[in-house]
């Protein structure tokens, strides 16, 4: 999870009338020190955790304990949206890597922009990519041993 | 494990990870919800003060940059 440099893209965007949210969901892998979600209460406690550990800035907002928002989106673990003024979905990535997301929102802003100037003047089109995202097992592996020894066994069982 | 847990395992918040439970979420990701498309608005609470905020708040005069996760 990229959670340093996305509260860095809040902070620097956020004068330019983009707000940021983290939107807490169940566990993606559950074990002994974080558990599976059985209350509100329960996630409310590991959304602390985890902002105590990241010291994470941008606002966290807590889904219903049935996931109802993170099922509408696609129930992935780190999944980032960007969604334009009205609400229309602009980007939507299966991953979190912040490089990516700020692309994808000067490109949001930039057509936004255009269109205030001149609204007949651009068009938006549908179009897809495959983007890429660093990997590193390391550190991935600590976040699981972190969680606990059953969310590392349930992982390199899979 | 008895027949209540292995129900349970298989609700939204699972107690044991799968992959090859998550693996067809993953593959079906692209084939829904699309950009362009209009986004769903749901309640959330608000862990600063436990107050509720939509998510068309965020997205009500300006863009909205979503990021959904877990500490796990």
């Amino acid at each position: 999870m990229a959670a340093a440099a996305m509260d860095d893209l809040a902070d620097r965007y956020g004068d330019r009338g983009v707000t940021s949210a983290f939107l807490y969901t169940r566990e993606a892998h559950p074990g002994e020190n974080y558990r599976h979600h059985t209350s509100l209460e329960v996630k409310r406690a590991n959304a602390k955790a985890l902002r105590a550990h990241c010291n994470l800035r941008r606002r966290i907002l807590l889904d219903d304990l049935d996931g109802s928002a993170h099922r509408a989106y696609g129930s992935l673990p780190n999944m980032t949206w960007i969604i334009g003024p009205g609400g229309r979905i602009f980007y939507k990535a299966m991953w979190t890597e912040a490089q990516d997301v700020e692309s994808g929102l000067l490109e949001a802003l930039a057509g936004l922009a255009a269109r205030a100037v001149d609204k007949e003047s651009i068009a938006p089109f549908y179009s897809e990519r495959l983007a890429w995202r660093p990997r590193d097992d390391g550190a991935f592996r600590a976040g699981l041993e972190r969680t606990g020894p059953q969310a590392v066994s349930d992982f390199y069982r899979s | 494990m008895s027949s209540s847990d292995h129900a349970y395992n298989h609700s939204y918040n699972y107690s044991v990870f799968d992959l090859a439970r998550e693996q067809p979420v993953f593959a079906e990701f692209p084939n829904r919800l699309h950009v362009g498309e209009r986004a769903p608005d749901f309640p959330f609470e608000n862990l600063a003060d436990g107050q509720t905020v939509r998510l068309r708040d965020l997205w009500a005069s300006g863009v909205a940059i979503l990021e959904f996760g877990s500490f796990t």
